[in-house]
């Protein structure tokens, strides 16, 4: 069974014309990291927002643990629907300590029941020592463990973020990502988090769902969805991308800039799709056959490697723009790059 | 952990929703005093109301104007000078009179009037003094006759002009310096650039302080009446004492009441689109210039000029009196009237902090249209004369009480003249003041700390005990201040709702007053303006920084 389902989730807020939330659409099984990615304001906050019973649904149904949560008969109050969830600012209450945050959903159990949760959770996340802190005295860091630890301590059925890594910065943002994996992964909790970074989905979640506009554009894991997009928003938003339309032909594909070799198996109806090229896919070469040449326009030393952009003329002639990526010590001084499709990777494909 | 999950069918959660529930009984009764008055205007009235009519009423109305009028002059002329200087020049003083020149708004119009009155009596210590050392001599009183419609003008203008200083200067310190410095590059020298940019630019929140004074003006009952100026006020009080006549005073009240409807109107009217801008990130406090020499005194004495009449002199003599007859004054009676004063005012504030409590929490967690209707109707009573609250709280107590001793003989007075309905009337006078204290309170805690709470499985009214409370430590305490103090220096609605031989310290300071003996009646007033310099304090600092208007 699965832990969440939405099932054609729609949301409208009064005074507005257009849907916040389209047709959305989700399952998360038991144990599973889910994230909703997509840009500010495309409706991913209001989605979780509408999981934890904060916002009703226009159409709709929600289940948790096959109970039906949310429906257009039935509406289950928030603290009814074992739900856990870490807000963006955190929300810790800033007149309780550390321990007293944590005890706060622990009302229900008994005196020492309530004590044996809280220390587990505590150890769980880290934060011996600091249950006599005040949340004002706690770094960014301790402040999330600690909104995490309250969240997790009813022991609910699943657990929500709103952008957990917004608010730290890029040093501990790593950090971070690995300890809040670890603990959701020891509790056994199901996740669902909200963010806007492909790099948090890219790190920590088991599968994602790219939002845009409030509709579930594609779902999946995130090395598929980096490699195979089924829609070229998907395939932008994971980073630079290449995109061309390919005619299909024996053994790979016709594009504007030339032939790409391909040996995936076809759906037969297609004749011409759009290709996702990561920079990556590309590499430079010698002036050897099967080669493209490109007028560099622009390049950017990028760290790890260069970032070039050149312009390839084609077949047909008319110019195209690449984006590859050469080592950081490529010889660029001709103006003239040249550059091939590394045979080990392979393209995305959308219809 | 399988929690035993309660589904709320989708259609009934709004209706059996208690906040809901509380804020729409609460405007209500709120409500119910209005509703009892209005209809009134529409009823034909008998002999006495056609006598009232032809006789009184044109010189209610010419008087009720032409203090309206002079108050409005005056506060403007001392409110907004003062809030300009202390803004905006540097001189000796400048942050002594920043918080001094508030302190006005602690002495009560009437307390104020009849000081000022004991003081210019042919009797009094200062004309004595003047007369047997100097040979100063202007007839019965000194100076002038202050008990007349001018003096009433410029005693009510020297309580009521803090509310236009304090707006005023709210509204200056948030100006941006740019402002100013444009009309300064453009060659305007300070005093043009006063007329030419900040006064217009300032004008809507001139006017909110000056509305706000005369809306106290048509409040005031203890200074007209011992002025001998006959208003609308007054007029309510001789129908029902003197003429006992409901109706009358409720038609009175009525007229009243489409007198405070007309200046909210205007009010809003003239602000029209403008709206109190909030100070973006390129803010820069507005420059200070310094004054020297002759200027230096100008302001001082500018300062000075409110200041020593409104509070300093009569102050001191309130002081002098209380010393001359504290030994007479100070028996078991006056304590038993301290302690109803206070105790009254303590239970009227801690009803007013609860409901308006709930009522803003409500309004937090269901912002729903509705429920944003009803906030506004409980928080109207701001705008209602006490008077005329009293009038529409007494009339159907009445009415009721009849029905009730009709029924159960052997009841008595159940209602009427009961504390129960004191308190009910400073709710509905009060309401807003409590109100916009925990709105501005809340709107200051996160949302999502409740929804923290809420999906941690508490209810509404435990995420309010235990999470919002504790945080409203500061929005509590000043609301219970700044009502406790309205109910301990409140005169009209306690006059005529008050339990059968029932005193405050107001009315007994204004009963000993209006019998001719100001220095028995200064113990009970100095108490009042002592505890009145509190919340003036407060209100100083609430008004003082980034506080942006209600409006």
């Amino acid at each position: 069974m699965n832990t969440l389902e939405i099932k054609n989730l729609h949301k409208k807020f009064p005074g507005t014309q257009a849907y916040a939330v389209r047709d959305f659409s989700l399952e998360v099984a038991r144990g599973e990291i889910m994230a909703l990615l997509g840009e500010s304001g495309c409706g991913k906050t209001t989605i979780l927002r509408m999981i934890a019973g904060f916002e009703t649904p226009t159409r709709g149904e929600i289940l948790l643990n096959g109970e039906v949560v949310s429906s257009d008969r039935l509406f289950v109050e928030p603290g009814k629907r074992g739900v856990g969830i870490v807000f963006q600012d955190y929300a810790l209450f800033p007149h309780k300590t550390v321990w007293e945050n944590i005890c706060f959903g622990l009302f229900r159990h008994g005196r020492e029941e309530r004590s044996e949760k809280a220390v587990a959770i505590i150890q769980l996340a880290g934060l011996q020592g600091l249950e006599q802190r005040y949340p004002h005295q706690l770094s960014g860091g301790q402040k999330q463990r600690v909104a995490l630890a309250r969240a997790l301590a009813p022991e609910p059925g699943i657990i929500l973020f709103d952008e957990p890594f917004s608010n730290l910065d890029s040093m501990r943002k790593t950090q971070m990502r690995e300890d809040i994996r670890d603990i959701i992964r020891k509790s056994g909790a199901t996740a669902v988090f909200v963010t806007h970074d492909t790099r948090d989905v890219l790190a920590i979640a088991d599968r994602v769902a790219v939002i845009r506009d409030g509709v579930n554009l594609q779902t999946g894991p995130p090395g598929e969805v980096y490699a195979h997009p089924t829609n070229p928003y998907v395939a932008r938003f994971f980073g630079k991308t290449n995109l061309m339309r390919g005619v299909i032909a024996e053994g790979g594909y016709q594009t504007p800039i030339g032939f790409i070799p391909a040996d995936l198996p076809l759906p037969a109806s297609m004749k011409e799709v759009m290709l996702s090229i990561r920079p990556g896919h590309f590499e430079p070469a010698g002036e050897e056959e099967g080669c493209f040449c490109g007028r560099i326009k622009r390049r950017s030393f990028l760290g790890e490697y260069l970032e070039v952009v050149c312009a390839v003329k084609g077949p047909g002639g008319q110019e195209t723009e690449v984006v590859i990526h050469a080592p950081p010590g490529h010889d660029c001084d001709s103006g003239i790059c040249h550059f091939r499709y590394r045979g080990d990777r392979h393209p995305g494909v959308m219809g | 952990m399988p929690l035993p999950i309660r589904r709320y069918p989708k259609k009934a959660r709004f209706l059996s929703n208690g906040w809901v529930l509380i804020a729409l009984i609460t405007s209500l009764l709120v409500a119910l005093p209005l509703l009892v008055i209005f209809p009134e205007v529409f009823v034909s009235g008998d002999e006495t109301w056609r006598h009232i009519l032809h006789r009184l009423i044109p010189s209610y109305a010419l008087n009720t104007l032409l203090l309206m009028a002079g108050v409005a002059a005056l506060t403007f002329l001392m409110g907004v000078s003062t809030a300009w200087l202390v803004t905006l020049y540097d001189f000796p003083g400048r942050r002594f009179f920043q918080w001094a020149l508030i302190l006005p708004i602690s002495i009560p119009a009437y307390i104020l009037g009849f000081t000022w009155a004991g003081i210019l009596d042919y009797t009094s210590p200062v004309y004595v003094f003047l007369r047997n050392h100097f040979g100063v001599d202007t007839g019965p009183y000194l100076l002038f006759n202050i008990l007349s419609l001018p003096g009433a003008i410029l005693v009510l203008s020297l309580s009521l002009y803090p509310y236009v200083y304090l707006i005023t200067r709210a509204y200056f310190m948030k100006q941006s310096a740019s402002l100013l410095e444009v009309a300064a590059s453009l060659g305007r020298k300070p005093m043009q650039a006063f007329f030419s940019a900040a006064l217009p630019l300032a004008r809507p929140a001139i006017v909110a302080g000056i509305s706000l004074a005369l809306m106290e003006v048509l409040n005031d009952y203890g200074l007209a009446r011992y002025y001998g100026v006959d208003t609308f006020t007054t007029g309510i009080f001789t129908a029902w004492f003197a003429f006992g006549n409901a109706s009358a005073a409720m038609k009175l009240s009525a007229y009243l009441m489409v007198l405070v409807l007309a200046l909210i109107l205007l009010e809003r009217y003239q602000r029209g689109q403008m709206r109190y801008e909030v100070v973006g990130s390129h803010y820069r406090p507005p420059g200070i210039r310094r004054l020297r020499g002759l200027r230096q005194a100008a302001a001082l004495g500018l300062c000075l000029l409110p200041l020593l009449p409104g509070f300093i002199f009569p102050l001191s003599m309130l002081f002098h009196w209380s010393l001359q007859t504290a030994a007479q004054v100070l028996d078991i009676r006056f304590w038993e009237l301290i302690r109803n004063s206070f105790l009254l005012a303590l239970a009227a504030s801690a009803v007013v902090v609860i409901v308006s409590l709930f009522i803003a929490f409500t309004v937090r967690s269901f912002p729903g249209r509705l429920v944003r209707a009803l906030a506004r109707i409980a928080t109207l009573g701001y705008a209602l004369p006490g008077a005329v609250v009293a009038i529409g709280i007494m009339v159907p107590f009445l009415w009721l009480d009849g029905r009730l001793a009709a029924a159960m003989p052997g009841l008595g007075v159940a209602l009427s003249g009961t504390w129960f309905a004191l308190v009910y009337a400073y709710m509905v006078r009060f309401l807003a003041v409590g109100y916009h204290s925990m709105e501005s309170g809340m709107a200051g805690l996160s949302h999502s700390m409740d929804e923290a709470s809420r999906s941690l499985g508490h209810t509404n009214l435990n995420t309010l005990r235990k999470v919002i409370l504790p945080l409203m430590k500061a929005p509590v305490l000043s609301a219970t201040l700044l009502v406790f103090i309205d109910v301990l220096k409140e005169l009209p609605l306690t006059l005529i709702l008050r339990p059968f031989n029932f005193d405050t310290l107001a009315i007994r300071a204004f009963e000993y007053a209006s019998d001719e003996r100001v220095a028995e009646a200064a113990p009970a007033a100095l108490i009042i303006v002592l505890v009145g310099i509190v919340p003036a304090f407060l209100l100083n600092r609430m008004m003082g920084g980034k506080t942006v208007l209600h409006s």
